[in-house]
């Protein structure tokens, strides 16, 4: 687990300018530095190709700008160059007088303008990277002819995708895979938190258009008409922080509690016992999650045995409960006591799991010396176990943290139609006092089609989970530990 | 020496009493499961922990189906998308990682941040304009689109496995060039081989993704075409509203199982998984 998340975020983003920089400079040198073919390719893909004899590449190389342009003239440019306004024509029955009917007209759709732009930009991105890398290596094969050395033959080059280049082989359909479903959309969700796309704004049958910054203002409380999102935000936030630190570090602590008991020699049958936590973690959440929603529901087995011990009438009395039954998952304080307990039931097996693993390879000879030297087992445990376990799974907590921020299958499954909010404000902005943001931008988008709301929020999800990240890992570990144990 | 040692036949009798109560709390929702999906009632039994009658009706049920529980054709569906998605996602996931661990070029460094980046995004992000991607190519409510959905993102989940193929003793690999191996035999004929325990890791994990996951299906099976369900779907249904009453012992019956061969899985995953980061460390 600790090997999980060694790249500090700071890293990435430094290391990541560096190679463009780098890439940049050897594009500027090749192109300075080569021969009129080389500057030729910059025009003509396939020049400094043909010029080695390298013909098939030629060849490839020119297919390949032949679609660019065909691409570009073909299906980029319907849908660019209305990329600033988003469309201006309005679906509308016209007549044609022609098949005197009543057709609909060209109308732009908002949507698919954004959609394929974006793509496109994608596309001539990559297009540009293709012709830069292009030309360095064009400039490349010069200084080897100019060397008198080898150069390959097509057949020596698809030979070389089993060998010095293997890693093109294994990375070209992952990283495409990775780019299509997660960069294409989330790019495109960005640029929808700076537009108007919501209910009212529908494609295809009305257009929606760029409004700036609006929508941040709004969730931030400075919108006017939509005070409700920056209130909703904000306890929506809170909420989601307070749960996140809870679930994170009770779920951490047990895991390594439970870990310890059952991995002590006291214990008899330890596989059984495990075993008997982890079939817990094994039924599917969806089946447990919803079980135990029913189990504590309003109306459930849970609240008929504690009003026949007479638990209820006690809170009652108490004043905790002002109804007949305990509202364990529906009403806000027990709800969010609950949700956190109910986690732990589910994460602790997890965790002890993954305690187990790092447990087993605690340096015993520490152990052992310290025994012999007299230490107790509370001291082995508080000067030897726990900083081990610290250092090991430390990071892999600092990623616990992030995916609980983001942990929609407990929060959704357990009040998705149970718990409804009776604050106003709130209901107003389609959020509850149990939200977190992502089941509540899982809302806006599937039942009030708020996609602007929904994509902004996303973004300032990724803002905290990113500032969280740098800040704890810079903090945690510095540097890069891959090879300690190659 | 004598209450010595009683003293210490106490303490073990204390310590595994703990354990048992700790795993009677843990299970206590399971067995509840277990026991209300043999109940007689179809509705939920809401007096006694243990149901009144016992009767199998509602598994023989699961198996007749009507027009809201189509058991089986949800537990095919599942089935077939679990295929497809472990193959793929394993071939992607195992790829990444041994390009990643073993292999030095150029754009790894730029390429492993790049992954850690977009990891921060949430998932349900991307989710949103992928829904509307596939849309337009009308590929919603469809196995394909829920495939590509559970599948093409696969390579960003490497870092366990490569993890692991850090561990591979890398004087083996040159040993392996020297002779010259090709790098592709290397990986297929020496490391995978190697790498058991993580290569059944990633193979069973992926193959659960379709049968624990709830959200994606939601988003893109939404036409409420109840044989195009997965199983978390169809059983998530049975518990609307209007629907409890009726279903929700057969919502036991189903849960159980589907439970069942998930639970093995994960019971068998589980140990190649601390085999994984444990067996790494001891060849180190």
């Amino acid at each position: 687990m600790a090997n999980q998340s060694k790249d500090t975020a700071a890293a990435a983003v430094s290391g990541f300018f560096k190679a463009i920089g780098g890439f940049f400079s050897s594009f500027g040198t090749a192109a300075a530095k080569g021969d009129a073919f080389v500057k030729l390719s910059l025009l003509w893909w396939g020049a400094g190709y043909a010029r080695r004899k390298q013909y098939v590449k030629a060849v490839i190389m020119t297919v390949l700008e032949v679609a660019l342009i065909l691409f570009t003239f073909g299906f980029a440019m319907d849908y660019v160059p209305k990329f600033g306004t988003l469309g201006t024509v309005k679906p509308e029955k016209v007549f044609n007088m022609q098949t005197m009917k009543n057709e609909w007209n060209d109308y732009d759709n908002s949507f698919q303008i954004l959609l394929f732009s974006l793509f496109s930009f994608v596309v001539w991105f990559a297009a540009f990277v293709v012709w830069m890398k292009n030309v360095v290596n064009a400039y490349a094969l010069q200084k080897k002819a100019e060397a008198g050395k080898h150069i390959n033959t097509f057949k020596e080059d698809l030979h070389s995708l089993k060998e010095e280049n293997f890693h093109i082989t294994l990375l070209t359909l992952p990283v495409l895979g990775v780019v299509i479903f997660t960069l294409i959309p989330i790019l495109l969700l960005i640029l929808v938190a700076f537009t108007n796309y919501d209910q009212n704004h529908m494609p295809p049958t009305s257009l929606f258009s760029w409004v700036g910054i609006n929508n941040f203002l709004s969730l931030f409380g400075g919108g006017g008409l939509t005070v409700s999102f920056g209130y909703s935000f904000v306890r929506v936030l809170g909420w989601t922080l307070v749960w996140a630190f809870f679930s994170t570090f009770t779920t951490y602590i047990g895991g390594i509690l439970l870990s310890l008991l059952l991995n002590s020699k006291k214990t008899r049958l330890p596989k059984l016992w495990r075993t008997l936590f982890i079939v817990t973690i094994a039924v599917p959440q969806f089946v447990s999650l919803l079980l135990v929603r029913n189990f504590f529901s309003n109306g459930g087995i849970v609240n008929t045995i504690c009003s026949n011990i007479g638990l209820t009438g006690f809170l009652r009395d108490a004043g905790l409960v002002s109804t007949s039954y305990i509202p364990f998952l529906s009403a806000p304080g027990w709800a969010h006591v609950m949700i956190i307990l109910i986690n732990i039931w589910i994460g602790v097996p997890y965790q002890m799991l993954i305690s187990t693993g790092v447990l087993m390879n605690l340096p015993v000879d520490q152990l052992e010396s310290a025994r012999v030297d007299g230490a107790t087992p509370f001291q082995i445990f508080r000067k030897i176990t726990m900083p081990y376990l610290l250092f090991v799974t430390g990071p892999a907590l600092v990623t616990d943290f992030v995916k609980n921020i983001n942990n929609f299958n407990v929060i959704y499954l357990l009040t998705e139609n149970v718990y409804t909010t009776t604050n106003q404000v709130m209901a107003n902005s389609q959020a509850k006092e149990v939200d977190l943001l992502v089941t509540w931008l899982f809302r806006l988008t599937q039942d009030y089609y708020n996609y602007k709301m929904a994509s902004v929020i996303g973004i300032v999800v990724f803002i905290i989970c990113a500032i969280f990240t740098l800040v704890a890992f810079n903090r945690m570990i510095k540097g890069d530990k891959e090879g300690t144990y190659q | 020496m004598k209450k010595m040692k009683s003293n210490r036949t106490s303490t073990i009798v204390l310590h595994n009493l703990l354990i048992a109560v700790l795993a009677i709390i843990w299970l206590i929702p399971i067995v509840w499961l277990l026991c209300t999906s043999f109940s007689s009632y179809s509705g939920m039994n809401t007096s006694t922990f243990f149901p009144k009658e016992w009767s199998i009706t509602h598994y023989v049920k699961l198996f007749q189906p009507d027009s809201v529980a189509q058991f089986p054709q949800w537990f095919l569906n599942t089935f077939i998308i679990a295929c497809f998605t472990c193959v793929i996602s394993t071939m992607f996931v195992l790829m990444v990682a041994y390009a990643t661990s073993v292999m030095r070029f150029p754009m790894r460094k730029p390429l492993m941040n790049m992954a850690v980046i977009l990891n921060l995004f949430p998932g349900m992000l991307a989710m949103i304009a992928v829904y509307f991607t596939l849309k337009s190519f009308n590929l919603t409510n469809s196995y394909a689109g829920l495939i590509m959905v559970y599948s093409a993102s696969s390579g960003l989940g490497y870092l366990i496995a490569k993890g692991f193929f850090d561990t591979v003793p890398r004087a083996l690999c040159e040993a392996a060039r020297i002779d010259g191996c090709s790098e592709a035999r290397i990986f297929f004929q020496m490391v995978l081989p190697m790498s058991r325990p993580i290569v059944v890791y990633t193979v069973i994990s992926s193959f659960l993704v379709p049968w624990m996951d709830f959200v994606y299906a939601k988003m893109i099976l939404n036409a409420g075409i109840s044989s195009k369900y997965t199983v978390a779907i169809g059983l998530f249904k049975m518990l609307d509203k209007s629907l409890i009453n009726t279903y929700f012992t057969q919502f036991c019956a189903g849960g159980v199982l589907v439970s069942i061969p998930i639970s093995a899985l994960f019971v068998i995953m589980q140990k190649f998984y601390v085999e994984g980061i444990t067996g790494g460390a001891v060849k180190g």
